[in-house]
């Protein structure tokens, strides 16, 4: 029995438009935000979630985390049903929800903590241990007296994220927890999630739009895209299958001559620098570049691999998202 | 039970945050209060009622005090269930009819509290015919603080019904401006319910809205008559088992077919 199960579940919404003039109905749109979706997740295992906008990730976190009942099918967290079980299911998990705020707005985050201490009936000793801890580490120390309203984004977010890591739940759900971070901060998030991970033993789920935070962070992806999952396994299996082009940036002393290069690469000139993309597989790198240096007195030459966010939306151009 | 004590704690915390606030309520409430007085002194000049100055002049410094337990809208937890904030609330351990109850009682509880004291110890200190007037007897005193605790746990009731309505509406300004309409006037704070017409005392009275503050203030002024208190608490005690059994059931049913608005 894995710690997370999901067999065929099912969710959709009706979305009603505006009533159009001369017509007395609304239309109504049914979308389908999860059809069929089933998998398993083992304790301790960190898995990203990823998907385009509106492919239902979010839907099935908030399904797990027992706020929305599905249509159909079968979901248990620890033996547990989130949604018929709520609050007891509840009592293990953490969520963070990249958008919305979990703490109160108008008093100092100390407050909002003492709060979530007896809401989830933490013992004193337990609270302060786990309070030092994860202040230290998220760097919340000297803003404990500060009130939400007054942070910036990025305390923002690391002060939620203390919220919801107090009980020390077993299960972490992050839905896009980098939005809006700046560089240090998601360094910082990322490299405390690890930590999470391996001392705690908590399995986090992490839904977001930002590929480094996968490549860093996750052994495994699931993609999601029209509520149909359409990939489980390892990062770089998905990538190695979109990432089959390499590109070269060149630049030539004088006006070089292409004619030798082979057609099946393609050329694009951007001010004095010549980009060169081609596949490996087929145009053996040694050649090509023997092949550039044929075509004139080269000055300076890069190669770089495919930015990860461009293999993604060739992933989602090709799977039709 | 710890947990629904926190809120209140926390609650306490953000209304002391607004300190100004507080000290503007007071005031505002305090010229409130007078100028309704110097319209009923005026009122009596020309045409005495049945009902004693002293008594009225009570009633309005007492509906002044507690109004905030009157005014409705939790305007945080309109916004949670309007921007969908609440699926925080979702993954708390806690029963949500309960933590909402909780809320809802902490707002009008230290509202009003705060605002109550340093009012009635002000009015106590006017002159006879503008001041509040002391209770008819200390068992009626404790006796309306009995009622009016029975009405606060009437209107939370009564408003948690109002949040469950507002998760499947949406948008709570419609609703509430009814009720807002309905509550001014049923509860005494426009005109107090001593003075509607005789004909309608029977039904005025039995109306929920006369429950949290019109009832016990009767009872404090001798208007209701320390032996006939205990109608008053079988009424209040109808009504919050009625509003609690709807309540739950909203509830319960909302959860089930809750959507999160805002992605």
């Amino acid at each position: 029995m894995h710690y997370i199960e999901v067999e065929n579940l099912n969710k959709s919404f009706t979305v009603r438009k505006k009533r159009e003039k001369g017509r007395l109905t609304r239309e109504k749109t049914v979308i389908h935000a999860l059809q069929d979706v089933s998998f398993h997740i083992d304790e301790e295992e960190l898995t990203g979630y990823i998907g385009p906008n509106g492919a239902g990730k979010s839907t099935s976190v908030k399904i797990l985390s027992g706020i929305l009942t599905p249509d159909s099918g079968k979901a248990t967290v620890g033996g547990l049903t989130p949604w018929t079980e709520r609050k007891k299911h509840v009592e293990n998990i953490g969520v963070v929800f990249g958008q919305r705020m979990q703490l109160w707005w108008d008093v100092p985050i100390l407050d909002s903590y003492r709060l979530l201490k007896d809401i989830y009936k933490i013992d004193k000793n337990d609270f302060e241990n786990r309070l030092e801890e994860l202040t230290d580490a998220l760097d919340l120390k000297e803003l404990l007296a500060t009130p939400l309203r007054l942070m910036s984004l990025g305390q923002r977010m690391r002060a939620e994220l203390c919220g919801s890591l107090l009980h020390s739940p077993k299960l972490l759900f992050l839905d896009e927890p980098t939005i809006g971070l700046d560089a240090v901060s998601k360094l910082k998030l990322r490299e405390f999630l690890q930590k999470e991970n391996k001392e705690k033993g908590t399995t986090i789920l992490l839904t977001t739009h930002d590929m480094e935070d996968i490549a860093a962070l996750c052994n495994r992806v699931m993609v999601l895209g029209h509520g149909k999952k359409l990939f489980d396994g390892q990062l770089p299996d998905l990538l190695s299958r979109y990432d089959t082009q390499r590109t070269i940036h060149v630049r030539y002393d004088t006006a070089p001559d292409f004619s030798s290069l082979p057609e099946s690469c393609t050329l694009q000139k951007e001010g004095d620098n010549y980009i060169i993309t081609y596949a490996p597989a087929e145009l053996p790198t040694a050649e090509i570049i023997a092949r550039l240096q044929q075509a004139g007195r080269m000055q300076e030459m890069t190669a770089q691999s495919q930015n990860i966010d461009h293999l993604i939306a060739r992933m989602y151009r090709e799977m039709d998202l | 039970m710890k947990k629904y004590l926190s809120t209140f704690r926390m609650r306490w915390k953000m209304e002391t945050q607004y300190r100004g606030a507080a000290i503007g309520g007071i005031v505002c409430q305090m010229v409130f209060g007078l100028i309704l007085i110097s319209v009923y002194r005026a009122l009596y000049q020309g045409n005495p009622q049945s009902m004693p100055l002293s008594a009225i002049v009570t009633y309005v410094w007492l509906q002044q005090a507690f109004f905030r337990m009157l005014l409705s809208s939790d305007n945080d937890l309109m916004d949670k269930i309007r921007t969908g904030g609440i699926a925080y609330e979702m993954c708390r351990p806690v029963n949500l009819y309960g933590y909402y109850y909780a809320r809802i009682m902490a707002m009008k509880l230290t509202g009003s509290l705060l605002r109550a004291i340093p009012m009635l110890i002000v009015a106590s200190l006017l002159p006879e015919g503008w001041g509040i007037g002391a209770p008819t007897s200390l068992p009626a005193l404790l006796l309306s603080l009995l009622g009016l605790t029975m009405g606060l746990f009437c209107m939370c009731a009564l408003e948690n019904i109002t949040m469950g309505i507002t998760m499947r509406t949406i948008d709570f300004k419609g609703f509430q401006a009814l009720l807002n309409l309905l509550m001014a006037t049923f509860s005494g704070n426009i005109l107090p319910l001593t003075l509607f017409p005789d004909s309608w005392q029977p039904i005025v009275k039995l109306l929920p809205y006369a429950q949290l503050l019109d009832a016990p203030i009767r009872i404090y002024t001798g208007e209701t008559p320390v032996a006939q208190a205990g109608e008053v608490f079988l009424i209040q005690g109808a009504w919050l088992c009625i509003f609690v059994a709807l309540g739950l059931f909203l509830w319960h049913r909302n959860t089930k077919k809750m959507i999160v608005q805002g992605g």
